[in-house]
């Protein structure tokens, strides 16, 4: 599979989006996909941050505008952040992306 | 490798039985202390309130309420950590929600980050594995001076070490 890109937004884009990144990448890795590209954004820049990174799916801490970013999957990941539930929300982005993803 | 993250904790960003009726008084109380200490701009209070404003940091960790406010890091001089365990509980909106929609968290735990800059993974790793571990979590709620909180930190993290 080729390197998988996700854009991680939180509200300042140094914090939450970057211990969800982490947790992310080590997650993904033990379910097999183990290049992923993640780049850190501000929830406020996230719309044009996507129109030029073009992400395969966008996790976020923060509210985003889903409205604005319908090309794109969204998954909520506050329970990279809890510890509680981030196996769950790891196994749903694995399978979004084994779905979707080509080489 | 062993590195002692914690060993700088300073007693003074360490706030036990901290009264506070909102959650302005909170971000004062803290962040005053950060910037008394020089690790952060006298523009972080303010900045701490607009940011919470627009991305609430409460979140619930099991039972336990819990608030990571930050803000960005021009209001910063030097990344760092206060903490703060909450004589009441304050309402924070919820992480990843927009405030109009009125989902709150009655936090009694504040771990408030000053990060200067893109590259402090190890801090936030630190803060986050903290409030991770549901025993610690629950011991650092019921701690009864700054002392004891350091040693339940300084424990953790000799814990962490030995399962690297």
């Amino acid at each position: 599979m080729r390197t998988v890109k996700i854009l991680s937004a939180c509200g300042t884009g140094v914090a939450t989006s970057t211990v969800a990144a982490q947790t992310c990448q080590r997650l993904l890795a033990e379910r097999g996909i183990p290049s992923v590209d993640i780049t850190e954004c501000k929830a406020m820049e996230i719309v044009a941050r996507a129109e030029i990174i073009h992400p395969d799916l966008i996790i976020h801490t923060a509210e985003v505008p889903v409205d604005k970013l319908s090309d794109y999957k969204c998954f909520r990941v506050l329970e990279f952040i809890t510890g509680f539930g981030a196996e769950e929300v790891a196994d749903q982005i694995a399978d979004y992306i084994k779905a979707t993803v080509k080489d | 490798m062993e590195k002692v993250f914690w060993q700088k904790i300073e007693e003074s960003l360490i706030f036990v039985d901290l009264e506070a009726g909102s959650t302005d008084e909170i971000f004062e109380k803290m962040g005053g202390a950060l910037i008394r200490s020089g690790k952060c701009k006298a523009s972080y209070i303010d900045a701490l309130k607009e940011r919470e404003d627009v991305f609430p940091t409460g979140i619930m960790v099991q039972d336990i309420g819990v608030a990571i406010p930050h803000t960005d890091p021009e209001h910063v001089a030097e990344s760092a950590i206060a903490i703060g365990v909450l004589q009441e509980p304050v309402d924070f909106f919820h992480m990843g929600t927009n405030p109009a929609e009125g989902a709150k968290v009655p936090v009694i735990f504040v771990i408030m980050l000053a990060i200067a800059g893109n590259h402090h993974l190890e801090m936030l790793q630190k803060a986050i594995q903290l409030i991770q571990d549901q025993e610690v979590l629950w011991k650092l709620t019921q701690a009864e001076n700054a002392k004891q909180i350091i040693e339940i930190i300084k424990k953790k993290e000799e814990k962490e070490n030995e399962n690297s």
